[in-house]
């Protein structure tokens, strides 16, 4: 399916990360702690002119919402399963986290009542709300978040991103403190991935009875049933730690990995609400006066998710940058973006857009055939006479399938002989992690705080092709490595602002990666959804209600 | 065991039904009931004429065939070629069939994309009946623990989920291109050409003419090739043919998946898949159109040949 | 006839065997392993090794296949490595899906065959005939991944007639369920008919020709009697021999279907586990299908012999 349009996209943990062919990015993006200009609200048309997915008038209670997602996830339990935009909005609707992305950037307590530092930011203590109640009517504790935490730091996939973490204590039934290594200031964030979406202690107990498909969490809603591939359904939850929500009785969600299926059963009536990857879906439903749309055009609170290309930094030939410059210098991102991006790119040089603090004019190769060509010359020159051979690799997805074929087109025309690859999603990490490719197509980034890119972009990481390097492209630069590192452990703004403009800039002079366009999430849903992007958080304030595809379904109702 | 060869010559039918596996009794059926058409209502064995369709489809599948011949030859544009300026044009002078969305001509992708069905589909063909055609001439005509053995394996062979042999097998010898993909599809089909060529010769083997030259003297290899083989032939022809299609529908179906040859090259069945996805189908339906209605007509055309040769090259006539 | 199911039963056994030892070999040679799908990029050797031990995948191929067998004899055909749900399970929701679809196809192509067979085989060879014969050829030229999307595209999409994709339980709502079946299996439908109608309509004719028929005609019988009541039992052979092959066939061949229609059955979740690597998923239902083909073969060599006891065995 193709699949199939990969048929399956599994995306690694937490929203730091990373990888690979398509959609490999986790939920949420970003923040930066500087927090970003550009405000809270995503773009969006209707033809009432409100600002779509924000409810006006007073909600109604009941009814079901049936929403397409982008793919199948592996499961709930956040210590053993991998969550990208799918596993996300599935957590938000059967558990709650801990912590959340504000409207204004800033990490805001949500299922805790508060989550404060020490001065030194290496002690982080969080408070919990009183009478929080999972839905098997056990009740939120310390010594519940403890055994969370056990399970997520033994296991295999989530025990590498606690690493920070030096150890943890509960002092009080309601108090939960975390021991960081080393100050930063940024901690918090990392609570709004899956290591800080708390289950319930069965749920514990039942993964080492080999199995745990039903999610017992805090949330809005509480499991009903669920069919991998099918569909999963969740009904309200009528204890819900905030009184008066949800609005839904239920919320199902299904996943329809085809794109072009997934927006037919919206027109046909089949869903409620689609999810979209594909630039495309907002060429054709901007301006529907029958849906709304919200995207992440504008709006993206700090990092948004990028497309690029990983280049082998540690492989002939990739591993010359004359010709990580050519490939730079030959890859038109306008033409790309005019085709793909269905006309709403803007160009990119770096893992930031304007508007966030960081953002630089990095240096980064603008578009230039000429002077491409006049590099593979240089290098057939100096290496026989024979032209570079590149393999683009990619994975099994009709989207990426068409965009590899005009970048093989661009680099052709610069004199590259150019193979493409396609490869399955469980080739990935022969290739990408083991270093067996020169070049593949990757979605990433898109992270709460640069600091949580460290570990694709330290010099720690790199390792030589045939062993595992968590630094992709194995670009070894201690200039970056140092300003890494210096961002993370500062207070001063100035200085991390200084920091990671450095870092851009240093990306753009490796060229370990380049990049293609942003990566846009969007969500079409029928005028009777209301408040899908109207996150309210329960002191008050503003969340980051549309995160690089993930909503909260709390607030949502559905006008009759 | 009672052979099968033993049973009355003359009943075919239930000759080879009596088939040692289940199942395998269907297929030989359905063979058998490939000579049963050219009957007119008055019991006359008819030699209808192939009539206009027959030479229209046999123009059409000529000048695909001529055209992925001489693709190279002729003044096409580059079928990988994308000029970002036209993208999803309608029909022109000078993209006759209009272009695609990477702006790539339509015409030039339908015409090199027939030889990657075209050669799939008789290549996979070509090896299945040579490999499959002679493990069922001998197994049919020799029998014993040969024609047991083989008769098993093909049976549990076509128990198995035909797609994930497939889907494993491009994925375990990778990269993919069309010779492998021919090859291991042509594998594939072996064992159903297998079951067809050995109950086809089965039902001749003990035909009167078989036994004279059996007690004439003449050798194995003589009445294989001299007095079977030209009688398994039609057979082995018209069932080709249906397999041709079939086997053009399974590269369709792989590359679907996006398991079929590598891109850029153009295959019927990766245009049919790039127009359907992307959401491409309501703004270009051309970039599906044309290779769909391309293979439509192929298909079309190699039934309606392989029914009309059917007729014509019915056997029983001669036999009689 | 016990000898007979003693054969028979045999027969099952060797096949279960031969094809539960190939799939479990043909999965492990894939390129790519389960740690790796399941740890994507936070791949480590020590994760990995952990995880391998987790799922008994430390151990010896050849233990890794006795467990396998020996759990399967005690109806456990385990579980997925990726979502954690059993075989059993996964089997219990695709296959209905696959048996929905491959029943109401086959409805509908016995439904359109039969009658148009026994329409043309009377007349043959005038218009209607090769108009029919001419219009079945096209239908097998329609394969699903074509016919589907502009299916969606004309019924669900502007239409709105249908949904363009899933379906709701039909224990839960049997109408609606039919009623969300109708384009999946109108998708696979068309090759059946072509091959239904072609083969019921040359076997019709060559009966038309028997003895038997001549003297029900010279006893004045309608037409009608004639061809319902003696010609059509007698010609369904290669209708019930063809039907078996393609149903056979159809059991885990659907998946592209199921894939555009969002609707999981075997073949859907066997292409997933493939790709994911999900070596239970793909080793248990592809067990169950190759032996359901068997049983499949077995219920249509036992017709022949209801249809035509002459057809006896040994």
């Amino acid at each position: 399916m193709a699949n199939e349009n990969e048929i399956t996209r599994r995306s690694f943990l937490s929203r730091s990360a990373v990888v690979g062919g398509a959609a490999i990015l986790g939920g949420t993006a970003a923040t930066s702690l500087a927090g970003c200009s550009s405000s809270s609200s995503s773009t969006g048309t209707t033809a009432a002119g409100s600002t779509p997915g924000v409810g006006t008038g007073t909600p109604v209670k009941g009814g079901n919402l049936t929403v397409g997602t982008l793919d199948e996830i592996d499961g709930f339990y956040a210590a053993s399963n991998h969550w990208d935009t799918s596993g996300f909005l599935y957590a938000n609707a059967v558990f709650d986290p801990l912590v959340v992305v504000g409207a204004d950037g800033s990490f805001q307590p949500y299922l805790c009542e508060s989550v404060t530092p020490n001065a030194a930011f290496d002690v982080w203590t969080l408070t919990l709300r009183p009478g929080v109640k999972f839905h098997d009517g056990t009740a939120l504790t310390s010594t519940v978040l403890m055994n969370n935490y056990k399970a997520l730091i033994a296991s295999p996939l989530t025990g590498q991103a606690l690493k920070q973490v030096a150890n943890v204590s509960a002092p009080n039934e309601s108090t939960f403190v975390y021991n960081l290594t080393a100050p930063n200031p940024t901690f918090p964030f990392a609570l709004t991935s899956q290591l800080g979406y708390p289950f319930a202690q069965a749920m514990i107990d039942n993964s080492t009875k080999g199995g745990v498909n039903k999610p017992i969490g805090t949330g809005p809603f509480m499991f009903s049933s669920w069919e991998p591939n099918s569909h999963f359904t969740a009904v309200r939850n009528p204890n819900y730690w905030r009184s008066g929500l949800p609005y839904l009785d239920s919320i199902t969600f299904r996943p329809i990995p085809d794109t072009s299926q997934r927006e037919a059963s919206l027109t046909s009536g089949a869903l409620d609400m689609i999810e979209s990857s594909d630039p495309g879906t907002i060429k054709r439903f901007e301006n529907q006066s029958q849906y709304q749309l919200v995207d992440s055009r504008t709006g993206v609170i700090g990092e948004p998710t990028m497309a690029f290309i990983v280049l082998n930094c540690a492989k002939a030939p990739t591993s010359d940058l004359t010709i990580r410059q050519a490939l730079a210098k030959a890859t038109d991102q306008a033409t790309i973006q005019k085709i793909f991006g269905a006309g709403f790119g803007q160009p990119v040089n770096g893992p930031f857009l304007p508007g966030s603090p960081y953002y630089t004019d990095s240096g980064y190769p603008t578009y230039d055939p000429s002077g491409a060509k006049d590099l593979v010359n240089k290098w057939k020159a100096a290496n026989g006479g024979k032209a570079p051979a590149i393999t683009l690799t990619t994975i099994t997805d009709p989207r990426l399938a068409q965009v590899v074929q005009i970048i093989q087109q661009m680099w052709k025309q610069a004199g590259f002989e150019v193979a493409i690859q396609t490869i399955q999603q469980a080739q990935l990490v022969d290739n990408l992690v083991i270093g067996e490719f020169s070049a593949i197509t990757a979605y990433q980034f898109g992270n709460v705080t640069p600091d949580l890119n460290y570990v694709w972009w330290s010099t720690t990481t790199v390792h030589p092709p045939g062993q595992i390097s968590l630094n992709f492209p194995r670009n070894s630069d201690p200039v970056l490595e140092s300003n890494m590192l210096t961002a993370r452990s500062t207070t001063n703004t100035a200085t991390r602002v200084a920091a990671y403009q450095t870092v851009d800039k240093q990306l753009a002079k490796d060229l370990p990666y380049l990049w293609l366009e942003q990566y846009l999430f969007s969500e079409v849903a029928t005028m009777k959804v209301q408040n899908f992007n109207n996150l309210v958080l329960p002191n008050g304030q503003k969340g980051y209600s549309f995160d690089e595809g993930v909503f909260f379904p709390t607030q949502i109702w559905l006008n009759s | 065991m009672p052979n099968d060869r033993e049973l009355d010559a003359t009943n075919n039918t239930e000759a080879v039904l009596t088939d040692h596996y289940p199942g395998m009794a269907a297929i030989d059926e359905t063979i058998l009931n490939l000579e049963t058409d050219a009957i007119s209502p008055d019991g006359e064995v008819l030699k209808r004429p192939f009539g206009p369709l027959f030479w229209v489809a046999i123009g059409w599948v000529s000048l695909i065939i001529l055209l992925a011949i001489l693709a190279n030859l002729l003044p096409l544009q580059n079928p990988n070629y994308g000029n970002y300026n036209i993208l999803n044009a309608g029909p022109s002078l000078q993209h006759w069939l209009g272009t695609d969305d990477l702006g790539r001509d339509l015409f030039s992708r339908i015409v090199f994309g027939s030889r990657v069905s075209l050669v799939v589909g008789f290549g996979a063909t070509f090896i299945s009946i040579v490999a499959g055609g002679t493990l069922g001439l001998l197994s049919g005509y020799k029998g014993g623990a040969l024609d047991s053995t083989m008769n098993a394996a093909s049976f549990i062979i076509l128990a198995f989920p035909a797609i994930i042999a497939v889907i494993a097998l491009v994925a375990v010898w990778a990269p993919p291109n069309l010779w492998k993909i021919t090859l291991i599809l042509g594998v594939g089909t072996i064992p159903l050409m297998y079951r067809v060529i050995r109950a086809t010769t089965l039902a001749f083997a003990n035909r009167d003419f078989v036994v004279a030259a059996k007690t004439m003297g003449a050798t194995t290899p003589r009445i294989l090739f001299r007095e079977i083989l030209p009688n398994v032939v039609p057979i082995g022809v018209t069932f080709g043919l249906i397999s041709v299609a079939g086997l053009i529908v399974l590269e369709g179906s792989l590359a679907f998946l996006g398991l079929s040859v590598p891109l850029p090259t153009p295959s019927w069945g990766n245009m049919i898949a790039e127009g359907s996805n992307n959401g491409l189908l309501s703004i270009n339906p051309l970039i599906m159109m044309w290779p769909a209605l391309s293979m439509f007509l192929l298909l079309l055309s190699i039934n309606l040949i392989g029914d009309r040769l059917r007729q014509r090259l019915d056997v029983r006539e001669g036999l009689l | 006839m016990l000898k007979y199911l003693g054969k028979r039963f045999f027969q099952l056994v060797v096949v279960a065997f031969v094809i539960s030892v190939l799939v479990f070999l043909l999965v492990r040679i894939l390129p790519g392993s389960p740690a790796q799908v399941i740890l994507g990029s936070s791949y480590t050797k020590e994760a990995a090794a952990q995880l391998n031990a987790q799922l008994g995948l430390n151990h010896s191929l050849i233990i890794q296949y006795w467990d396998w067998i020996l759990n399967i004899f005690h109806g456990n055909f385990g579980q997925s490595y990726i979502n954690n749900e059993t075989v059993a399970h996964e089997l219990a929701t695709g296959a209905p899906i696959d048996l929905e679809l491959i029943i109401l196809s086959q409805i509908v192509a016995f439904a359109v065959s039969i009658p148009l067979a026994l329409t043309t085989s009377r007349r043959p060879n005038r218009w209607f005939d090769n108009v029919s014969t001419t219009g079945t050829f096209g239908m097998l030229a329609l394969p699903p991944f074509v016919i589907a999307p502009i299916m969606v595209a004309i019924f669900a999409v502007n239409l709105k007639w249908f949904p363009a994709t899933g379906e709701v339980p039909f224990t839960q709502a049997p109408l609606t369920n039919l009623h969300d079946f109708i384009l999946p299996s109108l998708a696979i439908t068309a090759g059946s008919i072509a091959v239904y109608y072609r083969l019921l309509r040359s076997d019709l004719i060559a009966t038309l020709q028997e003895d038997f028929i001549t003297m029900a005609r010279s006893k004045g019988l309608s037409n009608r009697t004639i061809m319902l009541r003696h010609a059509f039992r007698p010609s369904t052979f290669s209708l019930m021999a063809a039907a078996g092959i393609n149903i056979g066939g159809l059991l885990a061949g659907t998946f592209i279907v199921e894939y555009l229609f969002a609707i999981p059955g075997l073949g859907y979740t066997l292409v997933v586990a493939v790709n994911q690597r999900d070596y239970l998923v793909v080793q248990g239902i592809t067990l169950v299908v190759a032996l359901a083909y068997v049983v499949l073969q077995f219920i249509i060599d036992f017709l022949f012999t209801v249809v035509d006891p002459r057809v006896i065995r040994e």
